[in-house]
């Protein structure tokens, strides 16, 4: 690639050339002539970017706002020099350089390395790949550059922030049927003893019981009692109508933070978390336990991104035959622009569900980007009070989340409606 | 599927659209070449080729005297590079490609000429004509090609049409055709005249006159040359038996298929003209371009042939007599093949030199040409007017033969491309209105350099997050209108009564009034008045306060 210079140097040369020719000039002719050549002889001093490059990321799942570490190591392995490069590690626009560079320029010797440290801080979820690497090579004079690019990538993810809600159940008035892996008294996969048997063709290893062994003389296995958890649905909204706010603040971010929080919380209890994510369709993860869980809420969580319009209804029709008896439904949704949330609370709560609505007030959040004239806002704040007053006529659990309030304490205000 | 269908026939127009702007800028570009270039002719007239229809002869010897040879393969507006042409000769044997009319300086009545003379462009043609003027010597040898432009320019025009004339070449056939130089022209009818000389050359009517020629100097200096080398210029005029220069100035000149030039009087801006040769009073101008004699008493009188003689062979100068020997000359011949190699060398023809594949050259018949040429040559390049010192007859370092190659079709692509080429260069670089062109060409250049060139970005990460805002506006003004106020605050109080919608609705209005208790909110429920802004403020704020206490 031409820069400017050489563009201007070329033409310049040439239309002394021309110039000479016309005013029979040679001295202007050999003037442009160099100019000209001097472009030339340039084009052909070359560098080059074979080089090995390396990233390594201090972690590649981390939470919102989060710092990420990253180190670039570049090795020329060729046996001449690279001449000028510019090195440069393309970073998403939605991570913040904290320290360090991400550029260099080197000149690197056959075989010799260098490093690029610095990290970056992650104030947006989502799923990003850091590079490819960038190379440019400038000659000397800056007259030809040259671009060229490292295919190496680094994905990651980053997960929506995680807050402790243990006291806010404890304190607050949520019903408190969430109570966790319960033992009961039958065999099956836990965690407290139950009874011994002996070893059939199948059975781990790990269970066996050496001192029985030892004493009997006969194999001997341990049996767990079988653990009861609770299966707890959390529904997310993620609705284009979920965008209201800013890009920091909006009823989705703020529902991807409960809904990571509660998988946390119960997961941690070692409940079974089932997540729906409805937008323009609905994504589920059935119910389950553990880390494996925990981490693939997580994962979808930080993908989510608001679109559709699906109403609530459609959902739990659709997830109905799924939802265990009595199980506990957690809806967070801003309850905006979807006239069938009553019919799809009552179904719930008819159906036996506890049901928590953990509703960010979206119309608070447009006040963070527009001016609602007063008397505006609070007729619609009236309004929206209605809507959830009438929720909590069906039976629901309702929570009004102000944008400005923790999500514990948020929590802790279901007393309120 | 419809969407797909029309955003497919989009696709497929615009690809049609596309084509077909290329197809026609191609078919343009085809036709201004095709103006200017074309493979299929034969070359010939080269002084680069050795074919029996080519010059190269004229030039190898020329050359062995010592004089420089050129070719000019882009325009004849180089000449006006030549500070000094007095000993320079230009050669233009056969004009066979027009000009491109490209936009240039008018003579007179414009002051930007867009349509160009045949042959040579206007700035081509000054540029000639100013060489001439500045002392160099042109010759022009055409029949039917593109010279018109110049001879124009000189007061001279060509007839366009075949000469056929009595005394033809009887070795060969009518094709060839002898042209005898007279002292004047009443002397045709006269013809114990015939044979007397070049007039000019040969010095008035006298033949014992001295001439003006410099080998008739020379001549006439009775000195004695030991070799045909030391005569320098005049060598083919040298008899190896007296050792001294024997200047002739008869000269029969073989033509192959002439033209002749209008009998008309001379009109241009030189000051002497002389139609030196002639065709014989037996010759016959095929002016209804049938290939045959029509005489008058054949045919009727507006399709019959005219009958010579006519004038073959025009001198013209910038001097009133062309005595100067430094002034310039203009030789026109009306024969663009008067000094190819055939009749050039024609003992080296006859003796098979330039036979080709199935085609043998024999009896070209003993001829003056190459007389002619070189003593024309001899005229442009000894200008010493000393004609003692042995030598002033050699030829100077100065001097100089130009073969016009420029008008001559190539038969290879790459050739004629790069003649276009350097014609343009030269045009841009020579012709007024080209180099206004250039000048203008290069400040756009700078320009879209200035302008579109930009240096690769420097690389620097930028955090942007776009804090996008995202609200409904329009509902606002809604929200302020009595009667969605009141819906707002009778859903309130049924859901803060817990009543259903069929409960409220069926209640009586009395026990509603009983609910609200408010009196102005119960006047806001029941009467059906318009209130300002001021008092949907208080009711707003009496709502939100309702049943709180």
């Amino acid at each position: 690639m031409w820069t400017r210079k050489a563009a201007f140097s070329i033409t310049g040369g040439i239309s002394l050339v021309l110039i000479g020719m016309m005013i029979s000039n040679f001295q202007l002719m050999v003037i442009g002539l160099t100019f000209v050549a001097f472009t030339v002889l340039n084009g052909w001093i070359k560098g080059h970017g074979n080089v090995e490059v390396q990233r390594i990321l201090s972690a590649d799942n981390l939470y919102k706002g989060d710092d990420l570490f990253v180190e670039l190591r570049i090795t020329n392995r060729s046996m001449r020099r690279t001449q000028q490069l510019e090195i440069y590690d393309n970073v998403p626009h939605e991570m913040k350089l904290r320290s360090g560079l991400n550029y260099m320029r080197v000149n690197l010797g056959p075989g010799q390395s260098t490093r690029i440290r610095y990290s970056l801080r992650c104030p947006l979820r989502g799923h990003y790949s850091i590079g490819p690497i960038s190379i440019r090579f400038r000659n000397t004079f800056n007259l030809f550059a040259q671009e060229m690019f490292v295919s190496h990538h680094s994905d990651l993810i980053v997960f929506p922030q995680v807050r402790d809600v243990e006291e806010a159940f404890i304190r607050s008035r949520t019903p408190k049927m969430y109570t966790g892996a319960s033992t009961l008294r039958t065999p099956g996969p836990g965690s407290e003893f139950y009874s011994l048997r002996e070893y059939v063709t199948g059975d781990p290893f790990k269970n066996i019981n050496w001192k029985a062994f030892a004493r009997t003389g006969d194999l001997m296995v341990n049996e767990k009692c079988r653990d009861a958890v609770t299966d707890l649905f959390i529904i997310l909204d993620s609705r284009d109508i979920s965008r209201i706010g800013t890009v920091l603040k909006n009823p989705l971010e703020m529902g991807a933070v409960a809904a990571a929080s509660l998988a946390s919380f119960f997961i941690q209890r070692r409940d079974s978390v089932a997540l729906a994510i409805y937008d323009d369709g609905v994504s589920y993860l059935p119910a389950d336990t553990g880390d494996k869980q925990y981490f693939k809420i997580l994962s979808s969580l930080a993908g989510v991104v608001p679109k559709g319009s699906m109403p609530l209804q459609a959902v739990t029709n659709s997830l109905s035959p799924r939802f265990s008896r009595g199980s506990p439904v957690f809806i967070i949704s801003s309850i905006e622009g979807d006239g069938t949330v009553p019919n799809a609370v009552r179904d719930l709560v008819g159906r036996g569900h506890e049901v928590t609505i953990l509703s960010p007030s979206s119309l608070d959040f447009e006040r963070l980007v527009s001016r609602i004239p007063r008397m505006s806002y609070e007729v619609l704040k009236i309004e929206r009070q209605n809507r959830l007053t009438g929720l909590a006529g069906f039976g629901a659990s309702v929570i009004d989340w102000m944008p400005d309030v923790e999500l514990s304490q948020a929590l802790l205000q279901v007393k309120d409606i | 599927m419809l969407i797909l269908v029309r955003k497919g026939f989009r696709k497929y127009q615009r690809r049609v659209l596309i084509s077909s702007f290329y197809i026609a800028l191609l078919f343009l570009v085809f036709l201004l070449l095709s103006t200017y270039v074309n493979l299929g002719n034969t070359k010939q007239l080269s002084a680069y080729d050795n074919d029996w229809d080519d010059i190269s002869e004229f030039r190898k010897e020329i050359s062995d005297l010592g004089i420089s040879t050129k070719s000019l393969v882009s325009s004849p507006l180089l000449l006006n590079e030549i500070e000094n042409p007095t000993n320079s000769t230009f050669v233009i044997s056969g004009v066979e490609k027009d000009t491109f009319s490209l936009p240039s300086i008018g003579s007179d009545s414009s002051f930007i000429s867009f349509s160009e003379p045949e042959g040579y462009s206007t700035s081509e043609i000054s540029a000639i004509t100013s060489f001439v003027e500045r002392g160099g010597t042109v010759i022009v040898l055409d029949d039917f090609g593109y010279s018109s432009g110049i001879a124009d320019a000189v007061g001279i025009s060509y007839s366009n049409h075949r000469l056929y004339d009595d005394e033809y070449a009887v070795e060969l056939d009518y094709n060839y055709v002898w042209m005898n130089i007279s002292q004047n022209h009443t002397d045709w009818e006269d013809s114990e005249e015939f044979h007397i000389g070049h007039s000019r050359w040969h010095q008035g009517t006298d033949p014992t006159g001295t001439g003006m020629h410099p080998c008739s100097r020379w001549s006439e200096s009775d000195i004695t040359f030991a070799t045909k080398e030391e005569a320098g210029l005049c060598g083919h005029h040298y008899n190896s038996t007296s050792k001294k220069i024997e200047y002739d100035y008869d000269y029969n000149l073989l033509l192959n298929a002439p033209s002749a030039f209008e009998s008309i009087e001379f009109s241009g801006t030189f000051s002497y003209y002389e139609a030196v040769g002639r065709s014989s009073p037996q010759s016959y101008l095929d002016l209804n371009n049938d290939g045959k004699i029509t005489l008058e008493t054949e045919t009727a009188q507006s399709e019959a042939d005219a009958q010579g003689p006519f004038d073959v062979y025009i001198e013209t100068c910038d001097s009133s007599d062309c005595a100067d020997s430094s002034g310039g000359r203009i030789y026109f011949i009306s024969d663009g093949s008067a000094l190819i190699n055939a009749i050039y060398s024609f003992d080296s023809a006859n003796s098979g030199d330039f036979d080709e594949d199935g085609k043998s050259i024999t009896n070209i018949p003993s001829n003056d040409n190459r007389k002619w040429a070189l003593d024309v040559i001899a005229e442009s390049a000894l200008t010493a007017n000393n004609f003692t010192n042995k030598d002033a007859i050699m030829a100077s370092s100065d001097a100089m033969v130009i073969f016009d190659e420029s008008r001559h079709s190539q038969n290879v692509l790459f050739t004629d491309a790069y003649n276009l080429v350097y014609f343009l260069l030269v045009y841009l670089t020579g012709d007024g209105i080209g180099m206004l062109l250039l000048f203008i060409l290069l400040f756009l250049a700078f320009e879209a350099v200035l302008i579109k060139k930009t240096d690769p970005e420097p690389w620097r990460h930028i955090f942007n997050i776009i804090y996008y805002g995202f609200g409904d506006a329009k509902r606002y003004g809604y929200y302020t209108r009595t009667n969605k106020i009141k819906q707002v605050f009778l859903s309130r109080v049924r859901n803060l009564n817990a009543l259903s919608r069929e409960e409220f609705d069926r209640m009586p209005a009395q026990e509603l009034q009983d609910l609200i208790k408010d009196p102005v909110l119960v006047k806001f429920v029941f009467e059906n008045k318009k209130y300002d802004l001021e008092q949907t403020v208080a009711i707003v704020k009496r709502i939100k306060a309702w049943q709180k206490g």
